[in-house]
This record gives structure tokens, sequence and C-alpha cells, in this order.
């Protein structure tokens, strides 16, 4: 019994220092996110004869993808959508994952500076930061 | 902090590697009667990722740009081996990746 109210008093401490975490979404929500993020082709040929004859031929030429997936490979929008919107203009600006929180974020900042959500700083950042020490230790 | 790409398992991972892959489903019916050649069906049909598509030269729907910056990530850029986000291929050979610090050759930086 002892050992259970340890444990939940453990949890509890870790609940109380927040530490952005990724949500594994392992499941259906992760791979339809991912499916939909990275595009689907779906072609096909189908022909129906009867007796010989060639009676109908189908030919499919599908992708299927997100809004953001497909304004970024110029997929065709239905006639009628405007373009010029702020979202597509959102679309259109290279993202990247967060490693630590998998909020997707702008790639550049990402990249440059750090996480805007969680403060995870990049490889290429921290360096830079080290450089910029580096420069005021000799100041001094 | 060491960042390890995400250990992916189940329906995610399997999908993943599917998509990625390609799949071909190549059928034909045809059906008798009586000895006579009554009624046929072929199907030709491709599944794949965007990627795989583009690599294996498939049609697009009509109408699809194919000249915007993303097509061209898809030929340049490469997964680091160890955080698994994609950079130019050139870059992450000369410099390593710049996400999580791996680099094939460590000695030389």
């Amino acid at each position: 019994m002892g050992g259970t109210t340890d444990q939940m008093r453990v949890k509890t401490m870790e609940r109380t220092t927040l530490t952005p975490e990724k949500d594994d979404s392992s499941g259906l929500a992760g791979a339809i996110d991912r499916i939909l993020d990275k595009g689907l082709v779906i072609n096909a040929d189908i022909t129906i004869d009867v007796s010989g004859v060639e009676l109908l031929g189908i030919k499919i030429r599908a992708a299927l993808a997100s809004f953001e997936t497909a304004a970024k490979y110029g997929l065709e929008f239905p006639s009628g959508t405007n373009l010029e919107t702020a979202a597509w203009k959102e679309a259109l600006i290279e993202k990247e994952e967060c490693p630590q929180c998998g909020k997707r974020v702008d790639r550049e900042e990402l990249l440059n500076i750090a996480c805007p959500w969680c403060g995870w700083e990049s490889a290429k950042a921290k360096k830079r930061k080290e450089m910029k020490v580096g420069a005021k230790v000799e100041v001094q | 902090m060491v960042i390890l790409r995400p250990e992916e398992t189940g329906l995610k991972q399997l999908l993943d590697r599917i998509l990625d892959k390609g799949v071909v489903v190549d059928t034909s019916v045809r059906i008798d009667l009586g000895s006579v050649d009554f009624l046929g069906a072929k199907a030709r049909i491709i599944l794949a990722s965007f990627k795989t598509a583009e690599k294996t030269g498939l049609d697009f729907p009509e109408g699809t740009n194919l000249n915007t910056s993303a097509w061209q990530d898809l030929k340049t850029k490469q997964p680091c081996p160890v955080c698994g986000i994609e950079s130019k291929r050139e870059e992450l050979k000369k410099e390593g990746c710049l996400w999580c610090g791996w680099n094939y050759r460590p000695d030389e930086s």
C-alpha cells in the first residue's frame, strides 16, 4: 500500500513540473496525420469488356493530401477557392515539427533560434550561442 | 539532451512503410458463360506517397504544378539518421545535422 501512495506522489510531482512532451499519437489519428502530411497518390486504370468488346474504361489520377501539403505541392483546388487568404500564405511557409513538443513551427525560426513554444534549441542554435558567450568572455 | 528519432510502432509505421514502398494491384477477372467469353474486367491500381510517386514518375492529376519548391525538396532532402529531420543531402554530408548535431565525420569539425 505504501508503495502505491509513493508512486502516486511521484506521479503528481511529475505532473507539477511542466515539461512539454510530444504526445505519441501512434494510433489511427497519427497514421491519418502522416498520410495527409506526406500525400497519397492513387492511380488506377480499369477496363471492362463484354464478350471481347471493350465497353467501359476508367482512368483515375487521384492525389490525397492535407490542405497544407496540397498547397505546397501545387495541387489544383476546386474553382472558386480563394487562394489569397492569410491561411494559404501561412500554409506555404516551410514548417518543421519540434522534436521536443511536436508543435509545427516555422522551420527557419526553429533551426536558428529556438522553439517558441517549449524553448528547444537545435545544434546550430546552441553552437551559435556558445560562440557568442565565448566572444563576450574574450572582450572582458 | 539527445533527441532521437521517435520510435514508431504499429499502424503509423506500417502505413509509412507501405506508402514509401508503393503498392501495385494488378488484377484481371474473366467470366465465361456456357464456355463463351462473357465479361472481363482489368484493373491496374497504384498507391504511393508523393515522394515515391515523384521518384517513380507516376502521373499526377491534371493541373498539378510540378515546379513548386516542395518538389525540389523531395529530390534533394534526406532524413538525418539520428533525429529524422530532413536536410539538404549535401549540407548533411558536409556539416552534419544542424538540428541534432549528428556528424558522420566528427573528427573533422
